[in-house]
């Protein structure tokens, strides 16, 4: 009975490997080393289900004429070394001619091999600036703005929309990780650029539990605006409601992985006023794009009514990838990592159907995001703003 | 079968592999470690560099906690000392690889010694806890330190060159790494030989006692400290030219009881189970990962749940060898060898 069963596996694999290498010649394969365990799993696995479900939309809707995408993942624990090594297996085993990465770690420790060796399009979960100069990463990409962007945008819309006369009034609230620092530099230049004063610049670590002394420094500053880098839940919610404790009329941001839903259901009624910027459109909004992505969720999983914001960017790093594939194919070129990067660098003014503003490449980024306002009553975030985008 | 091993001089007595079997299978392992680069694609020679530059790092440790007695939970920062010294004497200095892996050794081994001198007062877990100290210290210096260490962004470091000759590739990487490796596991093989570590072994398994005998328990204490940290800081150099890159989140707490792990499993106080450790403690939850891999086509909408059972099971791999093999992997070795010492002859 049991060899029976074996004999029935043995017999299926070897089916599978049969029927791949018959289509081999027309297969395009896309690699992901992804964090689906670890601290960043969080995001991993939604992001791994946003760009797997995006490929096989694609595949479905026959996107890139006579070729078949192939998308080939393994957990990558969010561990650098891990992830080097798995991003290594993955370019040996399947050849991709796109990777996608899990972290700012994983993207600077592979830098020499994918300048030197690899030549793959590489997009990851990271908005770090870093990975978006195309002088020491040229074949990597930022699926939207990077951390830096974000601010600008945030920044833009507060100067703006003051609270009073005089100028506004921003803290800047970070952790003291690669993840909360990125931006910094750049938004201080920015603010002063804008007429924003930074009135104070408070650095935790992520986590912190016990916020009355940050929470005592907000009060002394009394800014209009707060915002926070470098953190996904805590400590943003004790700080808001420390904050709300005080009586601080301040207005608290965030940015992409803190304006998700999931910060609306932990604070209830003090997400009142929170505020962010967020790269792409929300899983419930109306707009083309994201029309087209929550039918094929209805149809692929059924039961399923909300998505995060991280599959939102893994769905759109996969229109990335199938994008310039297409653009490659369609110029009759050979699908290479670098005919891939030079149709990246085409890009501009291409439509998603509203999941993000008009995408233009600049600097292998796409400078663009909006800000949006808690909605406690339906529970969402709606938009404050359009889109902006960073000249 | 092996009934008896007759020596007929002193240096015979001493060598370090004394019979004509174990030189045998000595060299059949150096040739195999010769060879390894061009039997297994660019995944697994990956996996191998980690595991030499792990080993070095973990043999430290080893000196220092299974050896002399010390607990330290600050290893992984001894590890960064290392690879900063290295990289700023690399990118700033401009010195060749061969100056500054030495010198990140003895920039650990000097941090070593300072983080070292609570040792005579404290013991135990409160040592633990001072080392702790010492990690946390260490990290705020890399992150906060920026105009040297480059802040939270770290530093990129150009490959180690020799004579024109660079280690730009995984394969050159791993004889680098491995030549390096096999002296220091030597050196260590032979610390336990001579006064010097047989005085480790002294304070370890009661300090009054070693100081009665002579021993001066300082000088030995901090000797152990600065001679982990020696190896922590040289793992980290070698770490700068394999990965090419050096950011303050390479050395956690987490890397600390990694290699704590290390020589747990491979066995305290022995220099042989450190290596097995090491590979163990890498090789293992990538093969089942590879084993959860296998699994996912029969259950395609499993893999948020299959991926993290992989650390579940490692979990319990690590506690069923504490519960039913204290001593670790070497012991098991050992097991195994004496098994096969008087076979098929004996039951």
């Amino acid at each position: 009975m049991r060899t029976r069963r074996i004999t029935k596996l043995l017999a299926a694999l070897l089916m599978a490997w049969v029927g791949s290498a018959r289509a081999a010649d027309e297969e395009v394969v896309i690699g992901a080393a992804q964090p689906i365990t670890g601290r960043f799993a969080f995001a991993g696995v939604a992001i791994n289900a946003g760009l797997q479900d995006y490929i096989a939309y694609a595949n479905e809707a026959k996107l890139v004429k006579g070729k078949k995408l192939v998308y080939q993942y393994e957990d990558s624990g969010y561990d650098t070394d891990k992830a080097v090594a798995t991003f290594k297996k993955i370019m040996a085993q399947y050849k991709p001619v796109a990777m996608y990465g899990e972290s700012t770690g994983l993207g600077k420790a592979i830098a020499p091999e994918l300048n030197g060796r690899y030549k793959v399009l590489y997009g990851s979960a990271s908005f770090s600036s870093e990975l978006a100069d195309p002088k020491t990463h040229p074949y990597s990409f930022v699926s939207g703005p990077t951390y830096s962007d974000m601010f600008g945008v945030l920044l833009e819309y507060i100067a703006k929309n003051p609270k009073g006369p005089g100028k506004p009034k921003v803290a800047f609230f970070y952790s003291d990780t690669e993840f909360g620092k990125d931006p910094i530099p750049y938004a201080k230049k920015k603010a002063a650029e804008l007429g924003v004063e930074v009135v104070a610049e408070i650095v935790t670590k992520v986590g912190a539990v016990d916020v009355t002394t940050e929470v005592l420094t907000l009060k002394k500053a009394q800014p209009d605006y707060c915002i926070f880098q470098g953190y996904v839940l805590s400590p943003i919610t004790e700080v808001i409601r420390g904050a709300r404790d005080f009586g601080l009329k301040t207005t608290f941001m965030g940015a992409m992985w803190s304006v998700d839903k999931a910060i609306i259901d932990k604070l209830g009624p003090d997400a009142e006023g929170y505020m962010g910027v967020n790269p792409y459109a929300y899983y419930y909004e109306e707009v083309p794009g994201i029309v087209a992505m929550r039918k094929y969720n209805e149809k692929a999983h059924p039961g399923v009514k909300y998505q995060p914001n991280s599959y939102i960017q893994g769905w759109f790093t996969g229109m990335v990838f199938v994008e310039t594939i297409r653009r490659t194919v369609a110029a009759g070129k050979p699908v290479t990592g670098d005919n891939l990067r030079q149709a990246l660098a085409g890009i501009k003014d291409w439509d998603v159907g509203g999941i993000i503003g008009k995408v233009s490449f600049v600097d292998n980024k796409v400078p663009t995001g909006r800000v949006y306002r808690a909605n406690v009553q339906k529970g969402t975030f709606e938009p404050a703003s359009d889109w902006i985008t960073l000249k | 079968m092996l009934i008896g091993n007759f020596k007929e001089t002193y240096s015979a007595d001493e060598a370090l592999f004394r019979t004509a079997t174990v030189r045998a299978w000595m060299g059949v392992l150096a040739v195999g470690l010769l060879a390894f680069p061009f039997l297994v694609g660019d995944y697994l020679l990956y996996l191998a560099n980690l595991v030499g530059v792990l080993a070095i790092g973990a043999l430290g440790l080893n000196i220092l906690t299974g050896f002399t007695g010390q607990i330290s939970l600050g290893h992984a920062a001894f590890m960064g000392v290392g690879a900063y010294v290295a990289a700023i004497l690399s990118t700033r200095f401009g010195l060749p690889f061969w100056l500054a892996v030495p010198a990140g050794g003895a920039g650990a081994c000097l941090a070593g010694m300072v983080v070292g001198v609570p040792s005579l007062r404290i013991k135990g877990l409160y040592l633990a806890i001072a080392t702790l100290a010492a990690q946390v210290i260490f990290e705020w210096i890399f992150t906060n330190w920026t105009g040297v260490t480059g802040g939270i962004r770290g530093l990129n470091v150009p490959p180690a060159r020799l004579l024109g000759f660079a280690f730009d590739t995984d394969r050159r990487v791993y004889y680098l790494v491995f030549a390096v490796a096999a002296a220091h596991t030597y050196f260590a093989s032979n610390l336990f030989r001579t006064r010097v570590g047989r005085a480790f072994i002294a304070v370890r398994d009661r300090d009054l006692s070693a100081e009665l005998m002579g021993v001066n328990l300082f000088r030995t204490k901090i000797l152990a400290f600065m001679i982990s940290s020696y190896y922590a800081g040289i793992a980290g150099g070698l770490w700068v030219y394999f990965t090419k890159v050096v950011t303050p989140e390479n050395f956690p707490l987490s890397l600390s009881i990694q290699y704590l792990t290390i020589i747990i499993v491979g066995g305290l106080g022995s220099i042989r189970g450190t290596l097995f450790g090491t590979v163990f403690v890498t090789m293992v939850p990538e093969m089942l990962k590879a084993a959860t891999q296998s699994l996912r086509p029969f259950f395609p909408n499993a893999m948020s749940y299959l991926f993290p059972m992989r650390d579940i099971v490692f979990g319990a791999m690590i506690v069923a060898f504490l519960v039913f093999e204290p001593h670790g992997l070497a012991e098991m070795w050992n097991r195994t060898k004496r098994f096969f010492a008087l076979w098929p002859f004996k039951k």
